[in-house]
């Protein structure tokens, strides 16, 4: 696993964000170029003076931005820079958030710490062709802020695109004339529908009148032109309700642009709830099958998100994407013969050991 | 029952019995509503998910983006039926001139496109790889383009191979069945034939099949055996056939009088045909060969949007997103028009590259250019897939001014939606098989339409 966070010592009495350099030559006023590097860390200074971050190469770090507490803190890398053919990186903008899905991967708390500024600072100095995701708790909890640090972004930056996860509850018939802006061309947003059924869905999201409120979100995002990327977590609960979800999204969500099936994510409530959620696709596919092949058959892009290759039968294998990001991603030992390995998700880096090294078969 | 939409369901003799007495029970209800045919008054969403589907079936043609050039009518074979009338190889005066060229150059430097799409037709377009290199040049700019070059393939020299080794250029040319049918039909000697045949293996070997496609044009009056043509196609891998009649315009219609219009005989054949490609398919599941326009018509039913088809589609405005620029600089809206206005039958061009098609002869050909208010397409369940073909009409009839169920372009599409919805309530697996891959499904469905029993 890449660390995302490191300890770090900085000069500052605030918190700031750089784009930390190890050679000198293309730095500009925003960046904190490496002084010294030894077995404990590296030094880097910049116009917020000197920083110190132990537990990684300097050059490990070139070109990540990052943002940095102040005093004895940590530094947490925002955009990592290393590597990837197009950048992609995901901005926390909060951790609150009105519902509480049974599978949440990432429990949502009860304050919330406003890095807009931060954050906007950070998205402003992305690699080029960078691709942010925005997440959460839900973001658009502070919508003002989060629609104001987009378009600040993209109107600086003609090469950044946003992906923002949101749960769909907060958009207005008044927001459309906003959404249907220009910039917005190059933002996708990413909203959870679990079951056509409201009563399975709201239990699943864990808020009364969920699914009627998400409906109207839609409607917005339709009427707006927006791009919208319709995901799905598979779980015991809403697995025999795929086919009537399937048939709701090629009869009243013909706009996304995708619906990703994703697989469950070992970490936060699922975790927990780990045998009461999963449901092991690979012992029964046909539903998901039936699904895949209803959307497509009426134009609309299915795909699987979270699904080994070699768990998915062959002729749905095309629409299993490596969407595993790299920071968090593993493959096990039975893996390493596989042929297939640079187009696979391979398993998150929680997923329960045994079960993932008992469900592989190389191709 | 087709809804304007174009989502559908077949419904049994009961429950047609039910509609018909305003009897619906409340299963019938919940089906009509999951299927997304009555939407909720009250739901934002599902009245504008309705309308999003509605306006999804109209076409969408704004701005041009898509030439066809001919930058020469001259042309080394002359094929029985060539549509073009094409000039003789040393003839002068059927190239485009400077001025014409310097139009052209300036009319793609004006495109508010970033993607284009420049199709080379003749005439035998490569006898002027000057113009067409300088075309090629001047696209540039574009994020995306893509060349298509219209060849009989006769000459494939060191120049020609060079312009097609390009990335963005691809080489469209005919095949008309196996070599004896291809030697009656346009090369008239078998040297002629295997030097075609030479240069198409040359080129598929060479770039791979997906740089070439091939048509066949076919003599309704006596067709080629399904297997012979598609083994031909099936020898030289490829899986896509377009099975045309003979269009009877132009310099064609002079040698075979008979052919204005498709009779039943011809849509018979067209039915073996693919009923032998299902049953080919089946026996070989390694391959999928498909009917290109019966493909096409397929994914208009349940894909809206996935084509751009641009001689099905309604509305269907002229000179808008395409145009075809002819020899001498005259502008058409269509490569059909171009061949009655050479034919001498009825001058159809609306304008010329130097001085633009913004014309009243654009207007007038587009004031009719929708099904959408036509009385016979308003009562007809297949109108959010048809299109619209004022050209066609004008061609076969003279005029447009015809009930459209008794015009060709109709009841050629009358025919093949039928037979399309005959496919999908097939229950014959094999039939399935086809369907499911010409509609590019991952599988293969139980069920393609649904049923209101
Ligand atoms: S063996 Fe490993 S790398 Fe190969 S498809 Fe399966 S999970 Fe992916
Ligand atoms: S099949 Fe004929 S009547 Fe029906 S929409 Fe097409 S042209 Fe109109």
């Amino acid at each position: 696993m890449i660390p995302l966070a490191l300890q770090s010592i900085s000069e500052a009495e605030q918190p700031f964000v750089t784009r930390l350099r190890v050679a000198t030559g293309t730095a500009d006023a925003a960046d904190s170029i490496l002084v010294a590097e030894d077995i404990d860390g590296a030094t880097f200074a910049g116009r917020n003076g000197l920083v110190s971050i132990s537990g990684s190469p300097a050059a490990a770090l070139d070109g990540d931005v990052v943002l940095v507490s102040s005093g004895v803190g940590r530094v947490e890398r925002l955009l990592r820079a290393g590597g990837l053919e197009i950048p992609t990186n995901t901005l926390l903008v909060t951790e609150r958030c009105d519902q509480l899905c049974l599978m949440c991967s990432q429990p949502p708390k009860k304050t919330h710490h406003d890095r807009f500024a931060l954050l906007t600072e950070a998205a402003l100095l992305a690699e080029p062709g960078s691709l942010i995701g925005i997440t959460g708790g839900e973001p658009t909890l502070y919508k003002a802020q989060l629609l104001d640090m987009i378009e600040t972004v993209l109107a600086a930056r003609s090469d950044v695109e946003f992906h923002v996860l949101t749960n769909g509850q907060h958009f207005e018939d008044a927001d459309v004339a906003r959404l249907a802006g220009a910039l917005y061309d190059r933002v996708t947003w990413g909203v959870p529908l679990y079951a056509r059924q409201a009563a399975l869905h709201d239990r699943i999201v864990g808020k009364k009148g969920a699914f009627d409120r998400l409906q109207d979100g839609l409607a917005v995002l339709l009427s707006a032109g927006c791009r919208v990327e319709l995901r799905t977590v598979l779980l015991s609960s809403n697995f025999t309700a795929l086919g009537e979800l399937a048939r709701y999204v090629t009869t009243r969500l013909r706009f996304v642009e995708a619906w990703s099936i994703m697989q469950l994510e070992n970490v936060g409530y699922a975790r927990k709830r780990w045998q009461e959620l999963y449901l092991d696709h690979s012992a029964d596919f046909g539903p998901i099958a039936a699904a895949l092949d209803h959307a497509h058959l009426h134009g609309v892009e299915a795909q699987l998100f979270n699904f080994p290759l070699c768990t998915v039968p062959a002729p749905y294998r095309h629409l299993a994407r490596p969407s595993i990001s790299d920071w968090k991603r593993k493959f096990v030992p039975e893996c390493s013969p596989c042929a297939a390995r640079e187009r696979c998700c391979g398993f998150f880096e929680w997923h329960p050991d045994d079960e993932a090294r008992s469900g592989v078969r190389p191709l | 029952m087709v809804a304007d939409t174009g989502r559908f369901f077949r419904a049994g003799p009961a429950a047609r019995d039910r509609i018909a007495r305003e009897a619906c029970t409340p299963e019938d209800i919940l089906f009509l509503k999951e299927e997304g045919h009555v939407p909720h008054p009250c739901s934002r969403l599902e009245r504008r998910s309705r309308q999003f589907a509605e306006a999804e079936r109209l076409s969408w043609a704004n701005r041009l983006d898509y030439l066809i050039l001919v930058p020469t009518l001259r042309c080394n074979l002359s094929c029985s039926y060539c549509q073009v009338s094409r000039a003789s190889l040393t003839s002068t005066g059927h190239d485009w001139s400077e001025a014409t060229l310097a139009a052209v150059l300036d009319r793609i430097d004006g495109l508010e496109t970033k993607s284009i799409k420049v199709e080379f037709q003749g005439g035998e377009p490569t006898l002027r790889l000057d113009l067409i290199n300088a075309v090629i040049e001047r696209c540039r700019r574009f994020e995306r383009s893509e060349f298509v070059v219209c060849t009989n393939l006769q000459r494939l020299d060191e120049d020609v191979l060079a312009l097609f080794s390009r990335d963005d250029v691809y080489v469209s040319t005919s095949l008309d069945g196996a070599a004896a049918t291809h030697l009656r039909n346009r090369t008239a000697s078998s040297t002629a034939t295997e030097q075609f045949l030479g240069n198409l293996r040359l080129l598929i070997d060479r770039f791979g099949i997906g740089k070439v496609s091939a048509l066949p044009t076919v003599d309704p009056r006596s067709p080629p055996e399904p297997d012979e043509l598609i083994d031909a196609y099936a020898g030289l891998g490829f899986n896509s056939i377009f099975l045309r009649p003979i269009n009877f315009q132009g310099f064609a219609r002079k040698r075979h009088p008979d052919s204005r219009e498709q009779n039943g005989e011809w849509r018979r054949y067209y039915e073996r045909f693919v009923r032998r490609l299902i049953e080919r398919n089946w026996v070989d599941r390694s391959v999928v060969f498909e009917e290109t326009y019966l493909s096409v018509c397929l994914r208009r039913v349940f894909q809206p949007g996935s084509e751009r088809h641009v001689d099905l589609r309604s509305p269907n405005p002229v000179g808008v997103d395409y145009v075809v620029i002819d020899h001498d600089g005259t502008v058409y809206p269509t490569d059909e028009a171009r061949m009655l206005a050479r034919s001498g039958i009825i001058d159809l061009s609306i304008g010329t590259v130097e001085t633009g098609w913004d014309t009243p002869a654009r207007q007038t050909l587009d004031r009719h250019s929708t099904n959408a208010m036509d009385p016979a397409c308003r009562q007809c369940a297949y109108q959010p897939y048809c299109g619209r073909d004022v050209i066609d009409d004008i061609a076969r009839y003279g005029t447009i001014d015809l009930p459209r169920t008794e015009t060709e372009f109709c009841r050629k599409h009358m025919h093949l939606f039928d037979l399309i919805f005959e496919l999908v309530y097939s229950d014959d697996p094999a039939v399935r098989h086809s369907v499911s891959r010409w509609l590019r499904l991952p599988g293969t469905p139980t069920e393609l339409g649904v049923t209101l029993p």
